[in-house]
């Protein structure tokens, strides 16, 4: 964020003010408009019902030197806490990213835009479905669903909040703002709107833009007064989290024609420059994130995230994360996984594991076929590691439907892939992403490596933003305006392009000719 | 050639207001590029971009209507030499030709015989579209009465036949107030046809001899008049499909103005057999209007299928026929999968059961063509649509038992599937490459 000029949306103002005396008999709150309007150039400044209610006690308290905190969202300021005497602390928000899966807090100074702390922990809403399907379905399916889920990540979120100020000794009412980023169902259940026909045809969230609320109206444990700002969607697959990214990219700015990829279960695309941006979301489901894999899991320890086969004695080498003994595979290790097998010929370009080569590694399970990667004796967990064919079908579906997602919206803008500039790969799971061999299994476009790069969690990257300076929310709304989003189920040139991307790395071997297929 | 969603983009005001229906500008821009909006929504474009965007974007291919109200039809304001390019949008006109020889019970009967040739089709009410009244006669007046007798009795709009201005003029008096398609102004004769045209306002057919002709009468016709169809006056079908192409790859693809307009074609054989298999070639390249002899419900029926079939929009998935289907000798006590009818998930799954040599049934729920987990999200394979179908699709006739196979994906709906449909729910593997295993475990 070196190029952004700070102009946060909260600000700590100390103030000396005049006393008051029998000849000016101005009231306290009109005494601290009058300084606020001469010293700071602030006019027609609001006030919070309980920072008013103290005004006149902590007024005296500090002997008429006060500090004020303000907050300024879209030219509308108002007076969020008032402390006696000079700041104790300094001025602080929070930026959060509701993801379906897991919830990351940071705690920003928005003085000089550095990050106090941060902390992450899983959505507390999976006990109502891994996916926002299935909390949808939830939601339509009992009476207080939306109630439930809605307490569940308010619950999660505030869990977080105690963490992070208790660790750092900061007391609730400093925290006077909060920017929230998430997928339109997750901003929907957390703004307690129902989400039902979010996945209903023709697929309409209930809003695109939300309304700034009191913390105290979504139960957020922190100034009772402060600010919710919820983050604007473009439509009912891409939310907030992927608006936000967009502005951390600063791709809307830029004459460069940019792809942004989540590599996530929704697999939002965004393609564009400062002139025009389309998006869709192709629905790429888990796979990557190790959901719905036989030995699948979270990139964490223990999980294999590199691995490399032998072409001549098929013997496989792994690396789990933390130097941890093996317990499954998190999606870097599934990409490498498939990219390895296919070179060494264990599979063939439709993912059919093949008989010859190892045999030992190769064997019969239930769900068909398989490949064990490690033996029960090597692992963490005493369970042989492998991938199945099932599993290869899976990421095969996942990878063709990320890249017959980006050929589809290529197609409607009516541009080659040659003419994208760079790509950006955002998404947790991104930073474990090995381009080379993502290319080669056909998850991204073959394009030169040197135009690809990673920028991990934007989601909350782009809550920071608008934190940290008032003009990107006016950007990211106009971002959120400007995104032609593509309906990939109306005609079948998604379906086309689908089923063409369900080969290694595609039917089109000529798609892949820089790799050197 | 076309301009792209992004050159029209350029040229947009961009505020994204949303007042032309669609969510941002760049949305209305690829809307205006695919032909499916025009550019009157937009209320700011400026003079300049009107201007540019109006020549760009006017249509490679004239609308052209013939008839009134119930009875009128659309010709032309097509955009693709291939329908899976897009789709073919105004799907051709069948005319039934009557001669003006026929007088009296004679003409009843071939009138009454014509508006019969209505028939219902996947729910669907088709028929023919126009009635050709031919000027066999000669005769200026015979021409008018049989005219007159076909417009009050017929229940399609009319083409009127003749090369002599004279007569047509006598026909229009009866029936210009029907707006029918005149025809046809030959180099011989294009002035006075023109004239009476332009009197009634009705579409006029311009006939050539061949594509240089015909294109160089057009040019001359359209100085002054441009609701036309055109007619490259062949009658021998393998130069008729190489010139009804020519005429839609010149306007489509080289914005050649003469062949902007809608074609009409003629049936060259006698024998009806032949004339059906000859008007399918011109309904499946580009023939706006057909002229046929021949008039019998056997004959006419197969033409009405494939319009129907090539006029189909594409633009949808590719999906099977919801219904229950047999795989290998099926019994009364075979085994029944549920799944959906998206073509990828039903082969998939087909592949499977037959692999497993287990015969069984698999019912394919109509989910619009997507597949099982997409289908459960967005509430098209739903407990409920799965109990509806259950019942309509016959299942329950063609085994004894009750008990259902869904898949693995979907295992949450096992209960209300249950309660909703009173069969026994078993949950199948999550990917059909387990069925062959678990059809052994169970059905073996």
């Amino acid at each position: 964020f070196k190029d952004v000029e700070v102009n946060p949306l909260c600000k700590k103002i100390y103030a000396e003010l005049d006393k008051p005396d029998l000849t000016d008999s101005m009231s306290d709150l009109d005494r601290v408009r009058m300084h606020l309007m001469k010293n700071c150039g602030i006019e027609d400044v609001k006030i919070s019902i309980s920072a008013l209610r103290k005004l006149s006690n902590v007024v005296r308290e500090g002997d008429f030197n006060i500090t004020l905190t303000i907050v300024t969202i879209k030219d509308s300021a108002e007076i969020i806490n008032i402390e006696a005497g000079k700041p104790d602390s300094p001025s602080l928000g929070l930026a959060v990213d509701i993801g379906t899966t897991t919830v990351v807090v940071n705690l920003i100074d928005t003085e000089n835009g550095k990050i106090i702390d941060s902390a992450g922990t899983y959505n507390k809403q999976s006990a109502y479905g891994s996916d926002v399907i299935s909390r949808i379905v939830y939601c339509d399916e009992n009476d207080n669903g939306l109630e439930l889920l809605q307490k569940a990540v308010i619950e999660t979120i505030n869990e977080l909040i105690d963490t992070v100020l208790k660790k750092n000794k900061i007391n609730k009412s400093d925290i006077p703002v909060m920017v929230c980023a998430g997928n339109t169902v997750m901003s929907h259940m957390f703004l307690n709107m129902p989400p039902t026909f979010i996945r209903l045809e023709p697929y309409v969230p209930g809003a695109s833009k939300y309304p700034v609320v009191s913390s105290k109206d979504l139960g957020i444990n922190i100034n009772p007064d402060a600010k919710v700002i919820t983050l604007p969607s473009v439509a009912s697959y891409v939310g907030g989290d992927i608006t936000s990214g967009v502005l951390s990219t600063l791709m809307s700015k830029s004459e460069l024609l940019t792809l942004f990829i989540d590599v996530g279960t929704n697999g939002e695309l965004v393609l564009g420059n400062s002139d025009w941006m389309v998006s869709c979301s192709c629905s790429a489901g888990p796979a990557f994130e190790g959901s719905g894999i036989t030995c699948g899991m979270r990139a964490m320890d223990g999980a294999i995230d590199w691995i490399e086969i032998d072409k001549e004695s098929m013997e496989v080498k792994v690396r789990a994360i933390g130097n941890k003994k093996p317990l499954g595979i998190c999606g870097s290790g599934l990409i490498y996984s498939l990219s390895e097998m296919l070179d060494s010929g264990i599979i063939d370009r439709a993912g059919n594991i093949l008989e010859n080569g190892s045999s030992i590694r190769v064997r019969m399970g239930n769900e068909g076929k398989e490949f064990v990667l490690v033996f029960a004796k090597d692992s963490g967990s005493g369970r042989d590691v492998v991938v199945t064919e099932g599993d290869i079908k899976n990421l095969i579906r996942a990878k063709g439907a990320i890249f017959a997602g980006i050929r589809t919206m290529l197609q409607q803008v009516e541009l080659d892939v040659d003419a994208i500039d760079r790509v950006y790969i955002a998404g947790g799971f991104g930073n474990y992403i090995n381009i080379t061999d993502a290319v080669n299994i056909g998850l991204f476009p073959d394009l030169p490596a040197d135009k690809y790069a990673y920028i991990g969690n934007s989601s909350v990257h782009g809550a920071m933003l608008v934190l940290l300076c008032q003009e990107a929310l006016y950007e990211i709304e106009d971002i959120s305006d400007r995104i032609t989003y593509i309906e990939l189920s109306i005609g079948n040139k998604f379906m086309d392009e689908f089923i063409s991307a369900l080969f290694i790395p595609h039917t089109n071997l000529n798609l892949f000719q820089r790799c050197g297929v | 050639m076309a301009l792209t969603g992004l050159d029209i983009f350029k040229l947009l005001p961009k505020k994204n207001c949303k007042e032309c229906g669609q969510a941002t500008c760049l949305a209305f821009a690829m809307a205006l590029a695919a032909s499916k909006t025009s550019l009157d929504k937009c209320p700011y474009v400026s003079e300049e971009a009107k201007e540019t965007l109006g020549g760009a974007s006017a249509p490679p291919i004239k609308l052209v209507k013939v008839g009134k109200g119930d009875k009128e039809r659309e010709m032309g304001d097509e955009v693709v030499l291939f329908r899976h390019d897009k789709a073919f949008y105004h799907p051709t006109c069948f005319a039934i030709e009557i001669s003006d020889k026929l007088t009296g019970a004679e003409l009843d009967a071939k009138i009454e015989k014509i508006n019969g040739l209505v028939f219902e089709r996947v729910g669907q009410k088709v028929s023919v579209d126009f009635a050709a009244v031919r000027n066999e006669s000669g005769n200026a007046d015979t021409f008018a009465a049989a005219v007159k007798e076909v417009a009050a009795k017929c229940n399609f709009a009319l083409v009127l036949i003749s090369t002599d201005p004279d007569a047509m003029a006598k026909a229009l008096e009866v029936a210009g107030d029907t707006n029918p398609l005149i025809y046809c102004a030959t180099v011989e004769n294009y002035e006075k046809m023109v004239e009476l045209a332009k009197k009634y306002s009705c579409p006029l057919a311009v006939r050539g001899n061949g594509l240089e002709e015909t294109a160089a009468l057009v040019e001359k016709v359209s100085a002054s008049y441009k609701e036309l169809v055109i007619d490259v006056g062949t009658n021998q079908l393998s130069q008729a499909l190489a010139e009804l192409t020519q005429t839609r790859r010149l306007s489509i693809k080289k914005k050649f103005r003469p062949f902007g307009y809608p074609v009409i074609s003629f049936t060259s054989k006698d024998n009806p057999l032949d004339e059906v298999i000859e008007a399918s070639v011109f309904v499946a390249k580009y023939a706006s209007a057909v002229v046929l002899k021949a008039d019998e419900k056997a004959q006419i029926l197969p033409l009405m299928a494939l319009r129907m079939n090539i006029y189909t929009d594409p633009q949808k998935p590719s999906q099977v026929e919801p219904k229950a289907y047999a795989i290998g000798n099926v019994t009364k006590n075979s085994p029944v999968y549920v799944t959906t009818n998206f073509s990828l998930t039903y082969y998939t799954v087909e592949g499977e059961v037959s692999g497993s040599k287990i015969p069984a049934y698999i019912i394919s729920c109509p989910t619009d063509g997507i597949s099982v987990l997409t289908g459960w999200a967005a509430g098209k394979f739903t407990p409920d649509k799965i109990t509806e179908f259950i019942k309509a699709c016959g299942i329950e006739e063609l085994v004894d038992h009750r008990n259902l196979v869904i898949p693995g994906a979907v295992a949450v709906i096992k209960g209300a599937l249950e309660e909703k449909s009173g069969w026994k729910v078993i949950v199948g593997p999550s990917e059909a490459s387990g069925i062959p295993s678990f059809a052994k475990t169970h059905f073996a």
